[in-house]
């Protein structure tokens, strides 16, 4: 019994002080892997709307975006993020959208895919044919839209597509029902 | 047992790829392209070289019945460490190979060497065992991502080296092109290994 005990003790003691490295480590980092975050979406904003000002607003449901505005406060489209479950990760997009709804750009932020099939998401080649494409009804190729998907990735290119679609048809009509705080 | 013996080995001798076996989860997993494999390789080889030296260090104090949960918490310990910190101070690194960094916790020739190796062994050659073994698991993991990036994607490193009218084949960087490259490559090696 007491051999049982003085091994448990041991492993414990390995245990408490790894785990006191981890926490000390963690409480470095996260602070400036929060900010390294909060810095990618601003730049990511700015890449998608260039030289606008951007206003957060919520809409009803909570969920938040940005209105773009140009240097005498005249919109120039909104900005928000998508999010939803791909093939193996959740898939974050920020969409720059036009006020009639035709999308400025995207740009992922953040995925986990599979690496050379999903992940390939992230590349200019497959985000830039987002462009000038109407979000209210986009579509990848297989679902019969304009979005040509990547080769092996069809659930992580179909995801990326509806998530923009939903969130802009939750937006607009968010928008139209005067639904904004 | 010389230094330079315990360094060497790794590479061809007791590769830990094609002879011992070992790590074949990553191997398959992560060579779909030249980058991701260089990285998985060297961000292991850092991790091994770290729980080698950790747990040569302690193999004294660690009773021999919990040896293989202490050993799980320490490289489970600098993986997440590894993590951290390059998330916070290299986020770009970080970003292409996310995935792959929590996985090095199950790589399992970071638990082997610290059976075999470590844990009986100085810190000195353990140190040189580290190396040799990260730099042949390294290694292979560059060629098996060097021919199926090749075959499958037409690009090496990403720069294209292939003609123009070169249809990528596509099975190469799927699962299955893991398998057939690294069968083809193991039959090289053993053909190697029996000539001499």
């Amino acid at each position: 019994m007491k051999y049982y005990l003085k091994l448990g003790l041991i492993l414990f003691i390995f245990s408490v002080v790894a785990s006191g490295i981890l926490a000390f480590v963690n409480s470095l980092t996260t602070p400036i892997i929060a900010a390294k975050k909060a810095q990618d979406e601003i730049d990511a904003r700015e890449k998608l709307i260039p030289g606008a000002v951007f206003e957060e607003h919520e809409t009803v449901d909570g969920e938040s975006y940005f209105i773009a505005l140009d240097e005498d406060s005249e919109p120039l489209g909104f900005v928000f993020i998508a999010s939803e479950n791909g093939y193996s990760s959740k898939i974050l997009t920020m969409v720059g959208i036009d006020a009639d709804f035709n999308i400025i750009g995207i740009e992922i932020l953040d995925q986990g895919e599979t690496p050379g099939l999903g992940a390939n998401c992230e590349n200019e080649s497959f985000t830039a044919q987002f462009a000038e494409k109407q979000a209210l009804n986009l579509k990848v190729n297989q679902d019969d839209g304009e979005i040509t998907s990547l080769a092996g990735a069809t659930i992580t290119s179909r995801t990326i597509a509806n998530s923009i679609r939903e969130r802009a048809n939750s937006l607009k009509s968010a928008l139209e029902t005067g639904g904004e705080q | 047992m010389s230094f330079l013996k315990e360094l060497t080995k790794g590479i061809i001798k007791e590769n830990p790829i094609f002879v011992i076996v070992l790590g074949m989860c990553p191997t398959l997993a992560v060579t779909t392209s030249v980058v991701n494999a260089l990285g998985m390789g060297l961000a292991a080889t850092f991790v091994l070289i770290c729980s080698n030296i950790m747990i040569s260090l302690i193999k004294d104090i660690t009773p021999a019945s919990i040896r293989i949960p202490v050993y799980i918490v320490v490289i489970a310990a600098f993986v997440s460490i590894v993590d951290m910190i390059m998330e916070a101070y290299l986020p770009g690194l970080h970003k292409s190979l996310g995935l792959f960094i929590p996985l090095i916790v199950v790589n399992c020739i970071i638990l082997g060497r610290a059976e075999a190796f470590a844990g009986k062994n100085t810190v000195l050659m353990s140190i040189a065992d580290a190396i040799g073994m990260g730099l042949g698991f390294t290694l292979s993991l560059t060629i098996v991502g060097t021919i199926r990036e090749i075959l499958g994607a037409g690009t090496w490193l990403n720069i294209r080296v292939t003609p123009a009218g070169y249809d990528p084949m596509l099975i190469a960087i799927l699962a299955p092109g893991a398998f057939i490259t690294l069968g083809f490559l193991m039959a090289v090696m053993n053909m190697i290994k029996e000539r001499k």
